[in-house]
């Protein structure tokens, strides 16, 4: 029996330690991305949403399970390397996932253009004459091309978040890690981000994104995880049924402190629940 | 104040200015490069070295640079070293500003936040090339007002290597005094030209803060 070759990216039975910590994080936790989709981790603070995208980022080790891109394994889990540094990925390997973090650090004595430039001419050694005209193209894509030469400090929120979104993509990532990249900005710098993002993942952008910004994530996502306490609470490939109908209590009571209703009251101390007509 | 007195003894001052430069000048290249070993060690987190590290840095900031050149000059010959007055006062110097440039830098580099590094090493940069393109530039940033402000400290603490004989503007005005009593016109000369030395030093520094500050609106 031949086994097609899956494509994307897989994490299995993974498990996650902290030193001194009572239980795990993450007691095998299992997902799949595959090629081209876009899988959404939603869940309540504190869930383990953005260490499970450090551990597959390498940015954390992990004590058990394995993260496989294209049948490539990543990362393999050790017991006992809870208090180890970043995971000895070799930068080949870990250059095929890009990764954009909420707060949007760029390189402050950078400008925009050696922001992005930076790590294909350094790492990749790649001539910088077609990394520049490259990296023009993104920011074209993003709005920011008039930008180029600009500092940071000089951008707004919004603008810096959309200038590591051209860094990370540079490198061609075959998956993007965007942990609550809108987190930290004002609100109305949040759209023209989301905007960037639903354009990457209509051009087949695999992507593992964390958010809070509900709507977004029902536009932006084919795959849906919930996760709470470092467990998969419900998953769901159709987003538009699970934001709609979730099948579980707990994901019904999260996805309810994302609505709000006013209580307003009658003189007499009966609630109003609908508009009414006032003569 | 007698004026005549000024001219004729400015001269002396000048010669005084070009010993305590000197002492200075190499004193202070010595105390930046052991205070960026120093801010390495510690930030690296090297076992060992890290508390020898800690051990001289206390020893260093909490005795005197005078009593420092005591030990060299007077105290290491007792045990068979014996250095020249200069070479006393450049490593007292050393000894004395290494601990401070040390402090400054290490909050430099700590100052760097976190996911600077880690958006390093998403993007594939090595240890080498994390630490020279990301971590030192905006370490030395962070670092700079306060390197600045140690020089112009230890150009001004230089001044007690008098008491190793050696003929710097503080040695020049004692003597003065000594000698005509022209405290004066001895102390005037002695102030302006601490001022023309680092008057100059604390304008390039500021000008450096600025150009430097990368988050600067």
């Amino acid at each position: 029996m031949t086994e097609q070759q899956f494509r994307g990216l897989e994490v299995r039975d993974l498990v996650k330690k902290y030193p001194k910590a009572e239980r795990n994080v993450f007691d095998g936790i299992s997902f799949d991305v595959p090629k081209g989709q876009v899988l959404v981790i939603v869940g309540p603070s504190g869930s383990g949403k953005s260490t499970l995208l450090r551990t597959v980022a390498g940015l954390e080790p992990i004590q058990g399970g394995t993260i496989a891109l294209d049948g490539d394994v990543l990362e393999t889990g050790k017991p006992g390397t809870e208090k180890a540094g970043r995971s000895k990925r070799p930068s080949a390997l870990r250059t095929r996932i890009g990764m954009v973090f909420q707060s949007y650090d760029l390189f402050p004595n950078k400008t925009v253009l050696g922001n992005i430039t930076m790590a294909p001419v350094l790492v990749q050694k790649r001539k910088k004459a077609d990394v520049e005209a490259e990296a023009m193209a993104l920011l074209e894509r993003v709005g920011l091309a008039d930008r180029a030469d600009a500092k940071p400090h000089e951008l707004s929120g919004g603008q810096r978040q959309r200038v590591a979104i051209c860094r990370a993509l540079i490198l061609h990532p075959e998956v993007l890690l965007l942990d609550e990249i809108t987190a930290a900005l004002d609100p109305e710098m949040v759209r023209e981000v989301l905007d960037v993002v639903l354009d990457l993942a209509d051009d087949g952008q695999t992507m593992l994104i964390v958010t809070h910004e509900m709507q977004f994530a029902r536009a932006v996502a084919d795959r849906i995880v919930m996760i709470e306490d470092g467990r998969i609470v419900e998953r769901s490939t159709d987003p538009d049924e699970f934001f709609a109908h979730p099948k579980t209590e707990r994901a019904r009571e999260f996805l309810h402190t994302f609505e709000f209703e006013r209580r307003r009251k009658h003189e007499d101390g009966e609630p109003i629940r609908e508009f009414e007509d006032v003569d | 104040m007698d004026w005549s007195f000024i001219g004729h003894y400015a001269p002396f001052f000048v010669t005084g200015a070009l010993m305590t430069l000197t002492i200075s000048v190499f004193g202070i290249a010595l105390a930046i490069v052991v205070g960026a070993v120093c801010a390495a060690i510690e930030t690296a987190r090297i076992p060992v070295l890290r508390q020898i590290v800690r051990v001289y840095v206390e020893i260093s900031r909490n005795t005197p640079l005078l009593v420092q050149l005591y030990f060299l000059y007077f105290g290491l010959p007792k045990l068979g070293f014996v250095w020249s007055a200069e070479a006393c006062a450049i490593i007292g110097l050393a000894f004395l500003g290494g601990s401070y440039m040390a402090e400054a830098m290490r909050a430099g580099v700590e100052a760097v936040p976190v996911v600077q590094r880690e958006n390093a090493v998403m993007l594939g940069f090595s240890r080498l090339q994390t630490v020279v393109h990301v971590v030192v530039p905006q370490a030395a940033s962070t670092a700079l007002p306060g390197i600045v402000a140690n020089v112009i400290f230890l150009i001004k603490e230089s001044s007690v290597v008098s008491a190793i004989a050696l003929a710097d503007v503080m040695y020049m005005t004692k003597d003065l005094i000594g000698m005509y009593y022209s405290t004066y016109e001895s102390l005037f000369l002695l102030i302006v030209t601490y001022l023309i030395i680092l008057l100059p030093i604390s304008i390039v520094g500021s000008w450096l803060e600025r150009k430097f500050n990368y988050e600067r609106l």
